[in-house]
């Protein structure tokens, strides 16, 4: 058989065939909008992620520096014991009194964290007389809005989920570190014993059971709140907390936009 | 196809007398050029062979939630609570958690003095880890950096050689024993 070539058969063939493949990702986009549910048999049954939209905010007027956040984390998550390597950990700032004759409002700032603040906080050598004011940060994965730790991935292994959390996922994780690199909170490292990124994950396996993350459990002061914003519930403890206080965001000039909010911070915290 | 090459608008190469009586016909029918058909049929197999490259590498789940493995969050998620949580201690303890509520330890959860009891709230014959008074220490030894509405103490000053639990009920820190 002579297949016969012409120029309307010819349109027609390709103009078919552009048809098809644009309606493939659209057919598959489609099909992802059907909602999904956990259904593997380790994972929480029924679990939605759409239903929720997790986060964590802090009240540092709260946190007095026990550390036990810190040691809970790693025990909770099997994070490496070695004194680098933290999910979450606690900063101490000590704004000390201008020197005497200066027209500044404030002095020398320091900063410290001894073992992430695991093992509490020993006294300062700073005598009290020259301390203006001193307090404690807690400080965690700020789940960013524009996250540039997901962006920089190479494989995607580290994403953001439909409920709030950014994941790392071990499986695909290749270790490379441009995550590491890219986190402008220093929220990241490489776990020596997997060589794969890790980082706060809510807690993940924790919040999808309906448990609190370990870190918020443990805290004596409540100076870790967490919650749903999407808890029909009003009185959930994140939503009455941004609605009761004055809150703002690490390093917020960077674009970010972080969903970790602190209240009664100082405008030294970076 | 023809075995000539690109007989479209009978060019001058061609035989003399070919090119008279079949002019009228080329120009009325286009004819597919041979390198132009392999090159369709090479960019075809070119696409198909991603088509089944990406079939054969994508993930099952791949976009189930979004650009990323979908199975991912279920096996994040799989893994076991090492806490226990308020609300697995109060199945029993319900009566040592409403004197809890009613002092200034409210905020407090049981795990943060008595340790991991994961265990313990499933077989409740092993004993959770029991603290002692350097625990109260952890949070109530004074300190510049801690808040001043909390309650702090200065060790070394504040009644050395007794225990704590001698004047404080932990439970009811309002309390005296």
């Amino acid at each position: 058989m002579k297949f016969e070539f012409s120029r309307r058969r010819m349109l027609g063939a390709v103009s078919g065939a552009l048809a098809g493949l644009l309606s493939a990702p659209a057919a598959r986009a489609a099909k992802a909008t059907v909602q999904k549910v956990f259904a593997s048999s380790g994972a929480p049954n029924g679990y939605d992620p759409y239903k929720h939209k997790w986060l964590m905010c802090f009240d540092v007027d709260k946190c007095i520096g026990c550390g036990l956040c810190v040691d809970a984390c790693k025990t909770e998550n099997h994070v490496p014991q070695a004194s680098h390597y933290f999910r979450t950990w606690i900063e101490r700032y000590i704004i000390k009194k201008p020197k005497p004759g200066s027209d500044r409002t404030r002095g020398e700032v320091l900063v410290d964290s001894p073992n992430g603040g695991r093992d509490g906080f020993p006294p300062t050598v700073v005598p009290r007389e020259e301390i203006l004011k001193s307090f404690f940060v807690p400080k965690l994965c700020n789940l960013c809005e524009a996250s540039p730790c997901t962006q920089v991935c190479p494989v995607g292994a580290t994403f953001d989920t439909p409920d709030g959390a950014v994941l790392v996922d071990p499986n695909y994780c290749i270790g490379c570190g441009f995550c590491i690199q890219a986190c402008p909170y220093g929220c990241r490292f490489l776990n020596p014993e997997t060589k794969t990124a890790e980082k706060c994950n809510l807690c993940y396996h924790r919040i999808t059971r309906g448990l609190k993350p370990a870190c918020v459990e443990i805290c004596p002061t409540e100076a870790r709140i967490f919650g749903d914003l999407k808890n029909p519930v009003v009185d959930d403890p994140i939503q009455a907390f941004i609605q009761k206080n004055k809150v703002f965001s690490l390093k917020p000039h960077l674009g970010t936009e972080p969903r970790v909010m602190y209240a009664n911070l100082d405008k030294e915290v970076r | 196809m023809g075995n000539k090459l690109n007989p479209v608008g009978g060019g001058g190469w061609l035989p003399a007398g070919l090119a008279s009586n079949q002019e009228a016909d080329h120009m009325s029918r286009f004819k597919m050029p041979p390198q132009i058909f392999r090159l369709v049929l090479l960019t075809i197999g070119i696409v198909v062979s991603y088509l089944i490259a990406r079939q054969l590498l994508t993930p099952a789940s791949f976009r189930d939630f979004g650009f990323y493995r979908g199975a991912a969050l279920e096996e994040v998620a799989s893994r076991t609570p090492v806490y226990a949580g308020k609300k697995a201690c109060d199945e029993c303890h319900s009566e040592v958690l409403l004197k809890l509520a009613k002092g200034d330890h409210k905020t407090v959860s049981c795990e943060t003095c008595h340790g991991v009891s994961q265990e313990h709230a499933g077989n409740p014959d092993i004993t959770p880890v029991k603290l002692t008074g350097s625990h109260c220490i952890r949070c109530h030894e004074a300190n510049p950096s801690r808040p001043a509405w909390f309650h702090q103490i200065t060790v070394k000053n504040h009644y050395t050689g007794q225990k704590c639990t001698e004047c404080h009920v932990p439970h009811q820190p309002n309390e005296v024993p």
